[in-house]
């Protein structure tokens, strides 16, 4: 089993599920609650990887980049390398590949939060802020965990994206999705069945949590309902 | 301290808010039907919406001046408002919504002003459930101690008695008059119920298609010319002028005579004077129609009548009778057919004392 | 908020695994090398100590991830033209460009096929063989020998529609080994390797169909451990080892190794 893989699968989708928690709620928060005539366009652009094919992504993260374009000679000047073949460049490519996965479910869990709670919580005098912590989060912490979930498991199982912005570097690059493809280049079928079942249980076990935790939100919004009436 | 408000806001191509008044401390209605502005208006008094022009001030304070730019954001207007949903939040306690306004608070003084609300609105025992758990008559009340808790210099309630039974309504209203009694400030009450203006009310603006109607008491504001329209509000068809011809204290009851016709009918007893002219009200639901003369009936108005019409209107069949005036009757098909009536058909119609309404000296 | 914290504290993981990996060698080595130099690599470092971590693709892929930084000490290539290349653009250690083996071209089939390889290229146009699977002739050295070869023999305008593109030569292989393919052309190198000699036949194709598949390695000037990396190099051409890559299909020069001044 190749662990330095699952590990390095297991940094780089931690190290994205959080930074993609800190930049799309942000983005969630706007997408739900601005007035904005073109905000369609924006949306558009954050489902955008959901259609894209991973190579798309993948050669145009290359090019932002690569060591021709502004941010890969900043980043060269720095650290004395390029930006691409690095950790750094996964994630900044798989921040771009599993975007929507975090926001989307966001953006559902806030736009179901009751807009006259908002509006009572503002008259009552709190900030936007308190109103964001005390009200519309806690009533929407099922989406952002779906989100965060989501975002995780589906950048453990990137494979296109990885493999152009990140090359095949062991320990460096080379994510699960990688070992798996290397072993069945090397007819190692043995091993490429046993980490592929690893990536399979693991996927399921993500998607049963994300679906009991629906489970019991749905069941206390229907006992809600019942004590209303 | 008086709330006053000057606002115009345009909110569709036909539908322009436009409203000036000044409320003084106590319950001021508002009333309306659906879609004439009446939640619009609220959200901009709280500083939820921003009206285009005007300016809205409590006392001296203002809070919104077109003029001079000034928009306090609503969490800065010390507003309380109750919404028709009440808009408690559900994963809140019933303490901790009740305190949720009280966040600038040193934790003497709001454990204080939370303990005295919570007593005040009978509600103590409940302090730990969520708003889920309890009842609507005690959600209602912990969507008004929230509100109250604030201390605001100005409260409104968005149709806050629709979801409830007349007893639990009556009781809040209780609750609501003795708070005021000790509070004093400009109440706000929205609704479209009749019996919740004369309830409460000391006095109703009245509000249609954006624009002030008229305001006044319950009364003098089902007197003025612009009646009609308001009646149709108010769910009565049949007005008439009558003069007093004797008054009857030891029953509570007094007599009249519909102007310009022989039909005398007994009404419940009001402070006027003999001979002096009047307006009364019926509704048209509120009157029966006897195929025979009917004997051993507890109304006190059985007049007879000639159908003069009859026309058919959803589930509900309207009968034009001439009773010395014309009186506007509502009934079901089914009794239409079973009584067999016709125009020209001779009638009587059978009218209890207390469904006439006085609406007030000419 | 428990989760939120939670969250920060895989964002604080160092990239500790990454420094760790530096300290080997990295190499990236043309496909056909996929056996030979796992073997020759585990007893590299028996012998030296020094640990290898090899990635296995197509040439022209290197090429241009090389180009474009990627952080590799050793580039062996499967031709001449992608090190020269490199060379040309200065990212080559200076005196470090030189040839390490020869491949050849063979037709490969499982055993248990219908068609008999060893009756040479002209089974390829037989009627039962419904796809060819040969590396990606663009970037895949061992691709544009077969298509050389395929030209020479007149049948490449035949057969043009059965091919199968593999991204390398590995993968040509993996298609046919599969069954997906029903004949490959694929590297000796390949098809003398345990996974597939026991699973299939070949057939060398003759070297005057193609030009000779010379394969040259580079050091890199980005490389941190050059000595190593020339320790690798001289380890490669001792006869005994040198023996072991002719075993495998890979030709290497007895004599010593010529400085090749690659055409830019």
């Amino acid at each position: 089993m190749d662990w330095p893989a699952i590990v390095l699968s297991l940094k780089l989708s931690s190290v994205v599920c959080g930074l993609l928690l800190l930049i799309g709620m942000p983005i969630a928060y706007w997408v739900t609650y601005s007035r904005w005539r073109w905000k369609f366009l924006v949306e558009a652009v954050v489902a955008l990887p959901i259609v894209l094919p991973p190579t798309v992504l993948g050669f145009y993260v290359l090019v932002a980049i690569g060591l021709r374009s502004p941010i890969g000679r900043a980043w060269a000047s720095w650290t004395g390398h390029g930006l691409a073949f690095t950790f750094e460049g996964l994630v900044i490519a798989s921040l771009l590949y599993s975007l929507p996965f975090a926001v989307q479910p966001i953006i559902v869990a806030f736009s179901q939060v009751d807009h006259e709670l908002i509006e009572a919580s503002s008259v009552l005098g709190a900030s936007r802020v308190r109103t964001f912590l005390r009200i519309i989060l806690p009533l929407s912490i099922d989406g952002v965990i779906t989100g965060a979930v989501l975002s995780f498991a589906h950048t453990m199982g990137e494979f296109g994206v990885v493999l152009m912005v990140g090359g095949d570097i062991p320990g460096i690059t080379r994510t699960i999705s990688i070992t798996i493809y290397d072993q069945v280049q090397r007819l190692d079928y043995a091993a490429a069945n046993k980490t592929a079942l690893l990536l399979l249980l693991f996927s399921f076990a993500v998607l049963s949590v994300i679906y009991a935790l629906n489970r019991n939100s749905l069941a206390t919004s229907l006992l809600r309902q019942q004590a209303r009436e | 301290m008086e709330l006053s408000v000057n606002l115009q806001k345009r909110l569709s191509a036909k539908f322009t808010l436009d409203l000036r008044f000044s409320i003084p401390p106590g319950v001021t209605i508002l009333f309306g039907e659906s879609g004439s502005g009446k939640s619009t208006l609220l959200r901009c008094i709280a500083g939820l919406l921003t009206p285009d022009v005007g300016q809205i001030r409590v006392g001296d304070q203002i809070l919104f001046d077109s003029q001079s730019r000034v928009n306090l954001p609503a969490r800065e207007r010390r507003v309380g408002f109750l919404f028709q949903n009440l808009a408690l939040f559900p994963h809140l306690s019933v303490l901790r919504n009740i305190e949720y306004g009280l966040d600038g608070l040193n934790k003497t003084e709001a454990q204080q002003r939370t303990e005295n609300i919570l007593s005040s609105f009978r509600i103590s025992g409940l302090r730990h459930h969520k708003p889920g758990e309890i009842s609507g008559g005690e959600r209602q009340r912990v969507a008004l101690a929230r509100a109250l808790v604030t201390d605001p210099s100005v409260l409104m309630l968005d149709e806050p008695l629709s979801a409830l039974d007349y007893p639990t309504q009556s009781q809040i209203i209780e609750d609501l008059r003795a708070w005021n009694i000790r509070h004093r400030i400009p109440i706000l009450y929205v609704t479209h119920a009749q019996r919740e203006v004369f309830a409460l009310g000391q006095r109703v603006i009245v509000l249609q298609r954006g624009k002030i109607l008229t305001e006044g008491t319950p009364l003098e504001v089902l007197e003025t010319p612009t009646y009609e329209s308001l009646a149709q509000l108010a769910g009565f068809e049949n007005f008439f002028d009558a003069t007093v011809i004797s008054l009857n204290p030891a029953s509570g009851t007094m007599l009249c005579r519909l102007t310009e016709a022989e039909t005398e009918v007994e009404l419940p007893l009001s402070k006027v004077q003999v001979g002096s002219d009047i307006r009364i009200a019926i509704r048209a639901g509120d009157i029966l129609i006897a195929g025979e003369f009917p004997r051993l009936l507890s109304a006190r108005n059985v007049i007879p009548a000639i159908i003069l019409s009859l026309r058919r209107e959803g589930a509900m069949m309207i009968a034009k009778t001439d009773a010395g005036r014309v009186f506007e009757v509502h009934l079901t098909p089914g009794a239409c057919e079973s009584l067999g009536l016709k125009p020209g058909r001779h009638v009587w119609l059978v009218i209890k004392t207390h469904s006439w309404r006085f609406v007030g000296g000419k | 908020m428990k989760a939120f914290r939670l969250v920060c504290c895989f964002l604080l993981v160092p990239v500790i695994s990454a420094t760790a990996a530096e300290q080997q060698l990295q190499i990236a080595a043309a496909a056909d090398l996929q056996f030979v130099f796992l073997d020759l690599s585990a007893r590299f470092q028996k012998e030296t100590g020094h640990a290898i971590e090899l990635t296995f693709g197509s040439s022209g892929n290197f090429f241009s991830q090389i180009q474009n930084g990627a952080p590799f000490d050793m580039f062996f290539s499967a031709d001449v033209d992608y090190p020269g290349k490199l060379e040309a653009a200065g990212l080559v250690e200076p005196g470090t460009l030189s040839r390490y083996a020869t491949g050849t071209v063979v037709l490969w089939s499982r055993k248990d096929s219908l068609i008999d390889v060893r009756r040479g290229l002209q089974t390829l146009v037989d009627n039962r063989v419904r796809r060819i699977s040969i590396a990606n002739p663009d970037y895949a050295p061992y691709g544009r020998a077969a298509v050389a070869a395929l030209r020479r023999e007149e049948i490449y305008d035949k057969i043009r529609n059965k091919l199968v593109l593999g991204e390398n030569i590995s993968q040509a292989a993996q298609f046919v080994e599969s069954g997906n393919a029903d004949i490959g052309i694929l590297a000796l190198s390949l098809a003398v390797a345990p996974p597939l000699k026991s699973k299939g036949i070949y057939y060398e194709i003759p070297t005057n169909l193609y030009p000779p598949i010379d394969q040259a390695v580079v050091i890199l000037k980005s490389s941190k451990h050059k000595d190593i990396a020339r320790q690798f190099l001289t380890f490669l051409k001792r006869p005994d080892i040198a023996e072991v890559m002719r075993t495998n299909g890979l030709n290497v020069p007895e004599s010593q190794p010529q400085q090749r001044k690659a055409r830019p």
